[in-house]
């Protein structure tokens, strides 16, 4: 591992010897010392004696506390363990190795690609790609995330979830189990029991990442499902991993009925407590990390330890926390990392699915096969011809022009460019195959 | 002394990311595990060993041209990852440094990446895994290689760890 920073070991030591040498001889200068200004974070964090942390944090974009977590995963020491607690804006979040086209409503969220379209309007949700595997997962601000970092060595699947689980036992919601996806489930009552948290991982040579979502009060908890269902779930056919879907429900679902109200903070304390339990952290660092304001942006350190509200939306200037937000944001993070993939109106040798009937106003010989790699089309067959021949020469013309063309880059605009000029069709079935085809890569058909 | 310590800490403590039944790592014999690095450092000059390994699970095998080399993950990774459900290939050209990754795995949710052992260039990565990623569960030291490059500079091959020393090393884990 670099240094973060050139100097900062000097910095870290003058701060750090009021707070362990005299920590036995003046209490009172001991707990004024104790705390930092969060800008802070990033030398505290990868400080070497720091072997226990815990930080909420007071931003809720997903970018950011991505890349917080990412940065700790990174730099703090190898020994240390880390309990990160945060809340995001809605967003749709897909695993690194996850198709957006087959595992979310593109048009529905914030895409990048279109600025007008409708998932740009302010209540709708992001669409983020994330550093660690697994499936789609919707967020908002009913859902609480919990990230762990260890050492890899004493690291199972299930020992983050189970703690949470810990937690979730303890504020009453006491059908809560581990599943054997590494998920949390609760028993409603139903025959199936409903996913509240999923989890997944990033294991680099030393470490360990756990995070998992935790849906504890989503006001969306009915209509998530609905931008996690793609209309080009029927045509495309990918390499990498797809997503698990579940039913799922709310934790403050079993408590309507309760005398006792539910409430997120009580989880957030139950889940550090526990933590705290599981790792042996100091007592102080506990009580501290409980009184921790999200809304204060402060740090507080003893000698093994550091607590607090982390989250300043340019990364505190840390370098390593700057990349990963820019990394993340990145058209090619999140849409050229995509493993390759066919789409294709008709069955396939690799795809032999009965396909669904073509729209009535599209001639029914039309033929449309594309395959991706890295996002980009290396192979295409689109025609609307009967004939052969014919239809092979449209096929051709068209992937002369689309051939290298990155996906996310073509616009319904630039879809009808390309059929224009090259299938040499009337205007109406150009129209609608425009249509056809931007509607299933989610782009914005209205105009 | 060491080894009698090593004997009696506990099995969980020692494994990547998941619990593995003892029998599985008891029957990682040195020659059943490694059996291409007995054979062929023979036939290889006194200062070039063939395959050799890293402490984040990677092994390195040199060609007979000494100048190319395939990479992979060791047995025991491939093992404690379980099920590989996508490999990440490199692409042709890609210019990898030491310790940075010349590919990823992803299993049971969980992605990792794989770090070039020495520095190269990508020559290409096994096509095989693009198809059939559990590949790499069956064949990990062999046919399921990651990436194959050519190898800047051979020595830099000597500073890895030897079949005995990444025994050891994981051993210790």
């Amino acid at each position: 591992m670099r240094p973060l920073r050139q100097g900062s070991s000097c910095l870290l030591s003058s701060l750090q010897t009021p707070v362990w040498s005299s920590r036995a001889f003046h209490p009172v200068f001991v707990r004024y010392n104790s705390s930092f200004s969060s800008d802070q974070f990033a030398q505290l964090a990868s400080r070497e004696s720091s072997k226990h942390q815990i930080y909420q944090s007071f931003s809720t974009d997903p970018y950011v506390n991505l890349s917080i977590e990412h940065f700790l995963l990174e730099h703090a020491p190898s020994d240390s363990n880390i309990l990160f607690l945060y809340i995001n804006q809605p967003c749709v979040v897909i695993g690194r190795n996850q198709n957006p086209w087959l595992e979310t409503n593109l048009l529905a969220l914030q895409n990048d690609r279109e600025p007008n379209a409708p998932g740009n309007r302010d209540n709708s949700a992001l669409f983020v790609r994330r550093r660690s595997g697994g499936g789609a997962v919707y967020h908002d601000e009913g859902n609480l995330n919990y990230s762990v970092i260890s050492p890899r060595t004493a690291f199972t699947r299930n020992k983050h979830a189970e703690m949470v689980v810990r937690a979730l036992h303890r504020i009453g919601a006491t059908t809560t189990s581990v599943n054997d996806r590494h998920d949390i489930v609760m028993s409603t009552g139903q025959a199936q029991p409903r996913k509240i948290s999923g989890s997944a991982f990033k294991l680099t040579r030393h470490r360990a990442l756990h995070h998992g979502t935790c849906l504890l009060d989503s006001p969306n908890i009915n209509r998530l499902g609905s931008f996690l269902r793609s209309p080009a779930r029927d045509y495309i056919k990918a390499k990498g991993v797809e997503s698990v879907r579940s039913p799922v429900a709310n934790v403050s679902s079993v408590f309507e009925d309760a005398m006792m109200p539910f409430s997120t903070d009580q989880v957030i304390a139950r889940v550090v407590e526990e933590f705290a339990r599981m790792y042996q952290v100091d007592a102080d660092a506990v009580r501290r990390a409980q009184r921790a304001h999200t809304l204060e942006p402060e740090l507080y350190a003893g000698g093994t330890w550091v607590v607090g509200a982390v989250g300043e939306r340019h990364g505190y200037g840390e370098p390593a926390v700057k990349k990963g937000i820019d990394e993340l944001t990145s058209l090619e993070w999140k849409y050229t990392q995509t493993p390759q993939f066919t789409f294709s109106t008709y069955p396939t040798e690799d795809d032999p699915r009965e396909r669904p009937i073509l729209p009535s106003s599209l001639p029914p010989s039309t033929r449309v096969f594309l395959r991706l790699k890295h996002g980009a089309i290396i192979e295409s067959h689109i025609s609307t011809a009967d004939d052969t021949s014919v239809a092979t020469e449209q096929a051709a013309r068209v992937h002369q022009v689309l051939n290298g063309r990155k996906l996310h880059e073509m616009s319904l605009p630039q879809w009808r460019a390309v059929l224009l000029n090259q299938l040499k069709v009337e205007g109406n079935v150009l129209e609608e195959l425009a249509k056809f085809i931007g509607g299933k890569l989610g782009l914005d058909t209205r105009s | 002394m060491s080894a009698v310590a090593r004997s009696i800490r506990p099995f969980a403590s020692r494994v990547l990311s998941q619990k593995l039944p003892l029998v599985g790592v008891r029957t990682v014999s040195p020659a059943a595990g490694f059996p291409r690095v007995s054979v062929r450092s023979f036939s290889q000059s006194p200062f070039l060993e063939v395959k050799k390994y890293t402490e984040s699970h990677e092994w390195i095998e040199l060609a007979d041209d000494g100048k190319t080399a395939k990479i992979g993950i060791t047995e025991y990774a491939a093992k404690s990852l379980g099920d590989v459900v996508f490999v990440e290939l490199p692409e042709k050209d890609l210019e990898v440094v030491a310790g940075e990754a010349v590919g990823a795995v992803e299993s049971v949710k969980s992605a990792s990446d794989v770090l070039s052992p020495v520095s190269g260039k990508v020559i290409r990565g096994n096509k095989i895994l693009d198809d059939k990623a559990k590949f790499i569960n069956e064949s990990p030291e062999a046919e399921a290689w990651i990436a194959e490059i050519d190898v800047n500079d051979p020595a830099e091959l000597d500073s890895l760890l030897d079949a005995k020393a990444y025994k050891e090393s994981i051993a210790e884990e």
